[in-house]
């Protein structure tokens, strides 16, 4: 099958911050250095091949696109400065803009103006539906759930998470689609027929035990061991140390290493996620009022305790060494970065500020809009899950698995 | 019959192990003592290496004690040490043509490594033969010409008058010839070059301005060279300055520098899509690139992709093989230029390899920057052009590194990257007996030692007409014919090897046979018996004062000078009237018969 090259993917990539990719000369020193391009695997090179030539399909039927966590070796060692890692970070992005059926990741991601815009502009539409249904409050004691009732709260909630999920699953779908059912799976190159191999693996699944057991073992492998335990973050990739750094991994302790960041800070947001999911669970099962001051060692404040210091910690680090572009891997930072980050940072500090609030002895005054700027941030940040940075939750462990499943 | 040679000869014979090149499989010292009793043979040696100063020196030496009056080296082929061992001969006070070698390594002991008895034999055979020969050898002396202090050069572009300039600046006259109505060539037509961007039509204009400013050049525009007769220090070339009504000039000069370029390769209809709109070479492409106004235009519709396929019609299997050499950098700078232009531009090169050797690299990395893509395509699959449903063209091609993919590329405009293709001036190469190569260029007498000379003395060539090659080059090859010219014209004099032709006017009886024989152009009928032939330096006959003495015979004469002892008009005599010095009949039969002495006892 013939691939069709679009004249305007790469100059459409440039305003997904691929700049410097025309310097590229394929000469494979990315792929050669990468850790995790192995066994046959030849990214970043060949994607950023695909970007050149303009060949839109084959690009966004890449998982390798998401095999990479941006360690920036590659950056270090190119030869012609065309900064690999930079591209591919660039890639995933247009790939999220590309899934998104609505358009609206495609101007978060490259316009800074509009992004800003929305995502404040989302985040007081969400704090003033909730205000527009405040009842009055004594102020001498906190409570949060008599301010605004807990059924809208977790009404909208609810409402968020439907929207995202929806969403979500049209991105999931058009990925797959282009993965599997695109004209890489029909064309003649390796890529294309490992694909197509990877789909007729899918079919026969449906019937062959040892398919579905192949087919468990990649969806473990790829939710398990690589997102959730972080295995090759961790033990293949090579530490990003300060920018230019040889062996940085072994002069960095495993608290500031990048996956420990990346560990704590996903942690971090899955215990707080969790802890939430517990404590409305906990009131539906009537054993407690959300909301309700409990002591510390209760499982579910310990827990979310625990995970909203782990959240605070890795994005604290992150947004710093952004700030000071201390990292190879954190020089260069998009709007995308920026967005997620701040959003990710502001739910966890203003919910520890709540925890804080509710404790403290008399009710501070500025617990009330403290808690309606954490409520609209995190439900904005849950909202904005398939049309930005956040969405590599879905894309990556998806794209592993298919990987993986290729064998 | 070798018994019967005069044997009052004292000949020296060296034979060369040529470290063992040579004694490795010849028996070196049984060829000595083979030879060393033959009549006339003074002293007969072996030597390591007889090109060494060690062995040079000890030839010299036993030259001058014994009176040497005959020098043979048996080693390796003429072409390689024949000049070396005349030189030993001279400094020893010897005739440098009584020196003769015989090749008993190319010819011998290279060739029969599994023979080593054979070869001995072989080897003394060959030794017997060139003794027999140098037994009938005598002093020779080189011809000595005057020559004329005015060089020809045939070519108006940057070659052509760059050499002028240089030609006149060193103080001699200079004929240019040009049969375009305007000086400039090629470059006269490009825009920016590469490396400093400077524009090609200034360039050109600088340099005929520089050659307006020098009295010592003529030009002749619109003009074309259309006779040479004379030999190299004394040519007499006529010059058609108009074709109507037709006129011509004579020019005397003592050397021609033929720089008449290249012509760019067109492509057959259908090759690469040739014929299709849209479909344009790389000069045409160029052209519109040079003259646009800021904005890249097709036939008034903006180009905003494009193709260049590369090596269409170099490299082409069983059409023009070589390597054009600058297209490869011509394509990138026009891309680099292209994208000034508009950088939104998109180009894809599709090339075989890229050759933008040296400095050119630069052009090659900076295109690539400006965001144009490098598609290699196999030798095997070239790209295809085609025209859409919609219309517009689409190129297919595959691609090595996406994983041999095969690609679709829709574009505006298709570039055939056109290579240089030898000009057709069959006249010109008849009339100055240009030696062509298999790829149609002229030939040079060798690339690395001799790069601008011909097998033509005083006819040299120079920049494209002599193969591909870029501008800067093109200049270099044109001083260096100056230089080449320049060297044998300054002195005045030229020396000329006196190995050439003669004809016994009593025996010729003008048939004509020779004249078709020569490939030179130096046998001419005359009606006179020519005296015999001076000792001692010689000028050319002096043909008009022996026309004078006529008696009214014809019989042919052959010009010393432009006669470059081939022997080609030797064997096709049926009168046997031509004799070639230092190879004459009774050298040759007394080389047979002592190559075959043996057998024959």
């Amino acid at each position: 099958m013939t691939a069709r090259v679009d004249r305007n993917l790469y100059p459409e990539l440039q305003r997904f911050g691929a700049n410097d990719i025309s310097a590229c000369f394929n000469c494979g020193v990315c792929s050669a250095i990468c850790p995790l391009s192995v066994d046959g695997a030849s990214f970043p090179r060949r994607m950023s091949r695909y970007a050149q030539l303009g060949l839109r399909e084959k690009l966004l039927a890449s998982p390798e696109l998401w095999s990479c966590y941006g360690c920036s070796e590659c950056t270090d060692s190119c030869p012609t400065k065309a900064d690999p890692a930079s591209f591919m970070a660039a890639a995933r992005r247009y790939a999220v803009a590309s899934y998104d059926r609505t358009h609206l990741a495609y101007l978060l991601a490259t316009s800074r103006l509009f992004a800003v815009v929305f995502v404040v502009a989302l985040v007081s539409l969400l704090a003033a539906f909730m205000y527009n249904s405040h009842r009055p409050v004594d102020g001498s004691s906190l409570a949060f759930f008599e301010f605004i009732p807990s059924a809208v709260i977790h009404n909208l909630g609810i409402a968020t998470m439907a929207v995202m999920g929806v969403a979500a699953l049209v991105g999931v779908f058009e990925m797959f689609r282009r993965v599997l059912r695109g004209p890489a799976a029909h064309g003649a190159g390796p890529s294309g027929a490992a694909l197509g191999g990877a789909k007729a693996t899918i079919r026969k699944a449906a019937i062959r035990k040892a398919a579905i057991r192949k087919a468990a073992d990649a969806a473990f492998y790829a939710v398990g061991t690589e997102s959730l335990a972080q295995t090759r973050f961790r033990k293949d990739c090579a530490d990003a140390g300060a920018a230019g750094a040889a062996n940085a991994a072994e002069t960095r302790p495993w608290y500031s290493q990048r996956w420990f960041i990346h560990f704590a800070t996903m942690w971090g947001f899955l215990g707080l996620l969790g802890a939430t999911m517990a404590d409305y669970g906990l009131e539906l099962l009537g054993i407690k009022a959300t909301g309700t001051a409990v002591p510390i060692w209760y499982p579910v404040r310990l827990l979310g305790t625990l995970a909203g210091a782990a959240l605070i910690y890795g994005t604290s680090v992150l947004i710093v060494r952004r700030l000071r572009k201390s990292d190879r891997s954190s020089v260069h930072s998009t709007t995308s970065d920026w967005t997620f980050l701040t959003m990710l940072w502001v739910a966890g500090v203003t919910g520890f500020a709540l925890e804080l609030a509710l404790y403290l002895p008399s009710a501070p005054a500025w617990g009330y809009p403290m808690f309606l700027v954490h409520v609209a941030v995190a439900m904005a940040l849950v909202l904005l899950v398939p049309f930005g940075k956040f969405a590599h939750v879905l894309y990556r462990p998806l794209a592993l698995f298919a990987i993986r499943l290729r064998g | 019959m070798s018994a019967d040679q005069p044997s009052e000869r004292r000949i020296g014979v060296y034979v060369c192990h040529c470290g063992g090149n040579i004694s490795d499989y010849v028996d070196v010292e049984a060829v000595v003592n083979a030879v060393k009793d033959e009549p006339g043979v003074a002293v007969a040696k072996h030597m390591m290496f007889a090109c060494s100063d060690a062995g040079q020196q000890e030839m010299e030496k036993d030259i001058a004690e014994q009176k040497l009056d005959g020098l043979v080296v048996a080693s390796c082929s003429p072409k390689l040490h024949v000049v070396t061992f005349r030189g030993v001969a001279k400094r020893a006070g010897l005739n440098p043509y009584e020196y003769s070698q015989a090749n008993i390594r190319e010819q011998c002991s290279w060739t029969h490594t599994d023979d080593h008895e054979g070869a001995t034999r072989k080897a003394i055979a060959l030794v017997r033969g060139v003794i027999a020969r140098t037994k009938l050898t005598e002093p020779l002396e080189p011809l000595v010409v005057e020559t004329t202090q005015k060089a020809l050069i045939i070519g108006g572009g940057i070659t052509g008058l760059r050499a002028a300039i240089g030609m006149a600046d060193i103080g001699l006259g200079v004929f240019l010839v040009e049969r375009e109505p305007e000086l400039g060539g090629w470059v006269g037509k490009f825009g920016p070059m590469f490396p400093h961007e400077r524009d090609g039509r200034e360039l050109i204009s600088h340099l005929v301005e520089e050659v307006r400013k020098r009295p010592a050049i003529n030009v002749f525009t619109g003009a074309e060279v259309v006779t040479k007769a004379g030999s190299f220090g004394n040519y007499q070339v006529g010059i058609r300055v108009s074709a109507d009504p037709p006129e011509t000039i004579t020019a005397e000069v003592g050397s021609i520098i033929v720089a008449t370029g290249f012509d760019a390769y067109h492509p057959a209809e259908g090759e690469l899509g040739t014929g299709l709109a849209g479909v344009i070479t790389l000069p045409e492409f160029k052209e519109l690139v040079d003259g646009s106004d800021g904005k890249l235009r097709h036939n008034g519709r903006p180009v905003r992709s494009l193709a260049y396929i590369y090596c269409v019609g170099s490299r082409q299997p069983g059409g023009n093989e070589y390597c054009s050499r600058f297209c490869c950098s011509a394509a990138s700078h026009v891309s680099i230029k292209v994208s000034e232009l508009d950088p939104k531009i998109r180009q894809y090169h599709l090339y075989r390899d890229i050759r933008t050797y040296g400095n050119f690299e630069l052009l090659y990395t900076e295109a690539r920057k400006q965001g144009a893509v490098y598609v290699k395509y196999p030798d095997d699959a070239p790209p295809v052009v085609a025209v859409e449903a919609s219309g517009s063209l689409a190129v297919t091609v595959r691609d090595l590194l996406s994983g041999d993919e095969e690609l679709e590329i829709p574009v505006d405009l298709v570039v055939q990257v056109t290579g240089m293709v030898p000009r057709k001036n069959e006249e010109m190469v008849g009339m100055l007996k240009l030696p062509l190569g298999r790829d149609g260029f002229f030939n040079e007498i060798h690339p690395k030692l001799r790069p601008v000379e011909t097998m033509v003395d005083g006819v040299l060539i120079a920049g494209t007409c002599q193969g591909p090659k870029s501008s800067a080059e093109s200049v270099a090859s044109g001083l260096a014919a100056v230089t080449q010219s320049a060297s044998v014209l300054k002195r005045g004099v030229a020396e000329l090897d006196p190995l050439v032709a003669t004809v016994d006017p009593d025996k010729c009886t003008w048939c004509g046979k020779c004249v078709n024989a020569c490939p030179y152009g130096a046998i001419e009928k005359v009606s006179i018996p020519l005296p015999p032939p001076k000792a001692g330096p010689r000028r050319p006959h002096d043909l008009a004062a022996d026309a004078r003495a006529a008696n009214g015979r014809e019989v042919a004469t052959i010009s010393e000078a432009g006669c470059k002892g081939c022997g080609g008009c030797v064997p096709v005599c049926p009168e046997n009237a031509i004799d070639l010095r230092g190879y004459t009949d009774a050298q040759i039969t007394a080389m047979i018969d002592g190559l075959l002495q043996e057998a024959i006892a």
